[in-house]
């Protein structure tokens, strides 16, 4: 198997804080990685610098092999991702928008024409096609970041909290998005704090406290929840008093 | 840069901000210039018509494009400056800069389309603006043919295409800003320095005050501009627009 995503001995911090410390992850092609952490835990930043949207003080992030610093246009042309905010511009469709999301991710115009109705169709947008983005509930918003992040059928995918504000049906939807995916060699690296809707996806669960990876959870094993709160008790046993 | 420039153009056609910003210069401008001309003109007594008198510079058709040249001048560089300050800010307001991380296509081409895009909306602005304002001039009864008045019509372009350009700057301001609220302060600042500079006799070193004074160029008041002096605005407008992109092909996601 491959290495997709990976991170070594990644850290970065904002001033006093040190957001990712010393963080090493591997995402091999088909599998699902799933990150878990309380609030602040370093998630996010994580998913950014291996995205190269922040700058690593030490360490080295790439992705399918790639160093993120100096990754060309043709690597990114593998990536998909949502971070936080779902990518749509309030002023157009929903169908321009996942058409710019293509042309962004580099696909050609006949290629981007099935791809943008087909993403559409699979992330059930259909109906709202033609309608502004500032009209769409936040569950719409959140399905269309979502076909912005999957309209060029990315290898290496990278998802926070993909299932925002998602009714029922849509967290189905992205579970069953995500095994497709997976078992058509992508890569994905996804963090929640849903750990029943992730011991149903993920192949590997990282737990993530205080910028550090603090161990992993077997997805298998009941009680995820009680087993992440001793991870992060034992975590911050470790941790001395003047650096939490 | 192809595939940035058809993605900025559709943002840019469905800009409200940019619907609004075009109708009002299009229409404003030689409106007021038409409503000053005629106040000045008007064989009439009082403040308002000495004060506007004395923005009138040689007869019918020159000083009546020498008065839009003016008010374009100043409410040019707030115009153009609003609709740069938006397509650069609205990335950072509208949270969908971090998505523009990670591409096919870098944030270098899509600082340089939006440049590119803004830049002809600029140019084609100033032609519009020039032929509404020899319609309206037309309809208004200004006196003479609008064909003996070129240079005066070349001015008018050269005010509105300069001024529109400088104005370019508040795009850097919202992106190192990021947000079109910090560019918004920047317009105001600007303006307002341009003023005191030519207050203070300094205004040809000063870019932003440059279109200004040539479009009072011929009245006493107008400093003869030196070929360095004219030469410093391209000069500042290609520095904003290498380091604007340069700020976009280097910043992170805060």
């Amino acid at each position: 198997m491959m290495a997709l995503i990976e991170a070594k001995g990644l850290v970065r911090s904002f001033g006093d804080e040190q957001a990712v410390d010393e963080v090493d992850l591997v995402v091999e092609e088909g599998e699902v990685h799933a990150l878990v952490g309380l609030n602040g835990a370093g998630k996010t930043t994580l998913m950014r610098l291996l995205l190269g949207m922040l700058r690593a003080d030490a360490g080295t992030a790439s992705i399918a092999g790639a160093d993120v610093g100096g990754a060309g246009l043709s690597t990114w042309r593998e990536v998909g991702y949502l971070v936080e905010t779902p990518f749509f511009y309030p002023e157009l469709t929903t169908r321009e928008n996942v058409t710019v999301a293509g042309i962004l991710h580099g696909l050609d115009q006949t290629a981007l024409e099935r791809s943008v109705t087909g993403t559409i169709d699979t992330l059930e947008l259909g109906h709202w096609a033609d309608r502004r983005a500032r009209g769409l509930s936040s569950g719409n918003r959140q399905r269309l970041g979502l076909a912005a992040a999957l309209v060029h059928d990315p290898r290496v995918l990278l998802l926070d909290e993909p299932a925002n504000a998602l009714d029922p049906a849509g967290v189905v939807l992205v579970r069953d998005l995500l095994r497709d995916r997976a078992a058509r060699g992508a890569a994905i690296l996804v963090s929640s704090h849903h750990l029943d809707q992730l011991a149903r996806v993920a192949d590997v669960i990282t737990v993530m406290h205080r910028g550090r990876v603090v161990g992993g959870l077997d997805p298998t094993e009941g009680d995820l929840e009680q087993r992440l709160f001793d991870l992060v008790s034992e975590a911050d046993e470790r941790i001395p008093l003047e650096q939490r | 840069m192809t595939r940035a420039l058809r993605v900025e153009w559709l943002k840019f056609q469905r800009s409200p901000v940019v619907v609004v910003s075009t109708v009002l210069m299009v229409a404003l401008l030689p409106a007021i210039g038409l409503g000053m001309f005629s106040v000045a003109s008007a064989d009439v007594a009082g403040p308002l018509a000495a004060k506007v008198q004395g923005l009138l510079i040689g007869e019918g058709w020159e000083a009546y494009l020498g008065v839009i040249s003016q008010v374009a001048a100043a409410a040019g560089f707030v115009g153009v400056g609003v609709v740069a300050a938006w397509t650069f800010g609205r990335e950072h307001s509208d949270r969908t800069f971090p998505s523009l991380f990670a591409l096919a296509v870098s944030r270098r081409s899509i600082a340089s389309a939006k440049f590119v895009v803004v830049g002809i909306w600029i140019i084609a602005l100033a032609a519009v603006v020039t032929l509404v304002a020899v319609l309206a001039g037309t309809l208004g009864g200004v006196d003479g043919s609008a064909a003996e008045r070129g240079p005066a019509l070349f001015r008018l372009f050269l005010v509105v295409a300069a001024t529109g350009l400088l104005a370019l700057s508040a795009g850097y301001a919202a992106s190192v800003g990021r947000g079109y609220l910090p560019a918004i302060g920047a317009i105001v600042i600007v303006v307002a320095a341009a003023q005191i500079s030519v207050l203070f006799g300094a205004g040809g070193w000063f870019p932003f005050a440059v279109p200004g004074l040539v479009a009072i160029t011929g009245s006493q008041a107008a400093p003869a501009l030196s070929p360095a002096q004219l030469a410093l605005v391209p000069v500042v407008v290609l520095a904003v627009v290498w380091l604007t992109v340069d700020w976009w092909q280097r910043a992170e996601v805060v």
